[in-house]
């Protein structure tokens, strides 16, 4: 008798730090779910780096790039997806961020979702930019699941370098929007966007200002620390 | 001499006490008059607001209470049906800014994001911008409880529905429990597969309780057209 007390106990015990367990996990999507049991996270395909390279915007290219952001989603445990940095480049054989991506959804490190497709991330009709995606300083965590500085924290480095018009394509050869193509860590300027959609003219997060110049210093006092967007294309 | 010297000493000291008293002593202003929060309290009956002028009425109390009701306020909701009422045409032509002097919309283009640079950019209603007339936050996603439903009753454009469905619980004046739907907004764009912050969903009624279970508190937008 004593002994069927005692493993109720247990029972109530687990059962109860079960549903603590649920209560803790994130919310997936941002949507309210209602009951049911606790699945597992769909695949990582979204961060914001936790580190830049520290070179400013000179990342060695779109190659370097790249592999910025392989490196340390393999540090995170996330490297068996292929990774690539959301980023354009200007002038011959221009690319497009945009064409980089894969199609969605995108999930970032807590299983939440950043984004549908394509047409959503990027607005691509009216009523689409009007909704919305849904990156924000919440949902815009880096590869282990930590909140990225934005407007409030010290230092705040809300800057993701894009070098990308609000479509997500690449800006007309001319103007340097991308340090050239990201090998600059001196002369030029790169188009940079806000993961916490905060404190500038507008709330576009891959498009708000350009930077004041390519190396780390003037990438820091601009509002950042030259972090980028990594996508997993296949994931 | 050196009588005056202590003299014009003591009238110079307490001159700038005066003058330095007198300023801390004074209300800190905002840099900018306010024009814009969310409700802090709904009106407790579900969306039966008692009409756009009991919202409107909603809005101007709680400005008032918080030393704001030297302006006059105004609800953003729609209305449907013979005079159709938009909530964009309700709320003048901005700059709009909050409790704390953030601006939250540059005007009806960027708040509405009228063209597709500007609905992509967005305009900056937020967690962090989308404040209560006292100048708090509003709780969102993430909190307990998540009151981020904001009534609208407008499309993404802020214009009245031009169907036949309820998008305003009878234009706010219905609380029935499980009849009826108002649309709602989330001034923290975050949920549903939406991140707008007028047009994201429809509630499942109009009583509070259905509010409520939604994931929201009746709470609405309040704007001041002149400001």
């Amino acid at each position: 008798m004593k002994h069927t007390t005692s493993v109720l106990a247990a029972l109530a015990l687990s059962v109860t730090l079960g549903a603590l367990a649920f209560a803790q996990a994130p919310a997936q999507g941002g949507g309210q779910r209602a009951g049911g049991p606790p699945q597992a996270p769909p695949p990582m395909s979204f961060f914001v780096t936790s580190t830049p390279k520290g070179d400013g915007a000179n990342y060695g290219g779109l190659a370097g790039a790249d592999a910025h952001c392989q490196m340390l989603a393999t540090a995170a445990g996330r490297g068996a997806a292929k990774w690539v940095a959301y980023l354009s480049t200007q002038g011959a054989d221009a690319v497009n961020a945009r064409d980089r991506i894969g199609a969605g959804p995108w999930f970032n490190a807590q299983g939440r979702q950043v984004a549908a497709n394509v047409a959503e991330l990027h607005g691509d009709t009216l009523e689409q930019a009007r909704l919305g995606n849904r990156i924000g300083k919440t949902t815009a965590i880096d590869e282990k699941g930590n909140p990225v500085r934005g407007v409030g924290d010290m230092p705040n480095q809300h800057d993701i370098v894009t070098g990308s018009t609000p479509d997500g394509r690449a800006f007309p050869a001319g103007e340097d929007r991308t340090c050239n193509n990201y090998t600059s860590n001196a002369t030029g300027s790169v188009m940079l966007g806000h993961h916490d959609r905060l404190g500038g003219p507008n709330a576009s997060w891959n498009a708000v200002h350009a930077s004041k110049g390519c190396s780390q210093q003037n990438l820091v006092s601009t509002g950042g620390a030259g972090l980028l967007y990594c996508f997993a294309p296949g994931n | 001499m050196s009588y005056m010297r202590v003299m014009l000493a003591v009238v110079t000291l307490v001159v700038s006490l005066g003058s330095y008293l007198a300023l801390a002593q004074q209300p800190q202003q905002p840099p900018v008059p306010m024009s814009f929060f969310v409700t802090s309290v709904g009106l407790g009956r579900g969306a039966n607001l008692g009409g756009l002028a009991g919202a409107d009425a909603h809005c101007q109390a709680l400005a008032t209470k918080a030393g704001r009701g030297n302006v006059k306020w105004v609800a953003y909701l729609s209305t449907q049906g013979a005079g159709a009422v938009n909530a964009r045409d309700r709320i003048g032509n901005g700059p709009w800014n909050n409790a704390r002097g953030q601006m939250v919309a540059m005007n009806q283009d960027e708040l509405h994001g009228d063209t597709i640079n500007m609905a992509r950019q967005g305009n900056r209603i937020n967690k962090e911008r989308g404040r209560d007339e006292n100048g708090n936050l509003v709780k969102g996603v993430g909190d307990m409880p998540n009151e981020h439903d904001m009534l609208t009753g407008s499309n993404l454009e802020g214009r009245a529905y031009t169907d036949n469905m309820d998008h305003t619980c009878s234009n706010w004046t219905s609380g029935a429990d499980g009849m009826g739907s108002a649309q709602l907004g989330h001034h923290d764009k975050i949920g549903n597969g939406s991140g707008s912050w007028n047009s994201a969903h429809a509630s499942r009624g109009c009583s509070q309780p259905n509010l409520v279970s939604t994931g929201g508190a009746g709470l609405f937008y309040c704007f001041a057209p002149g400001n």
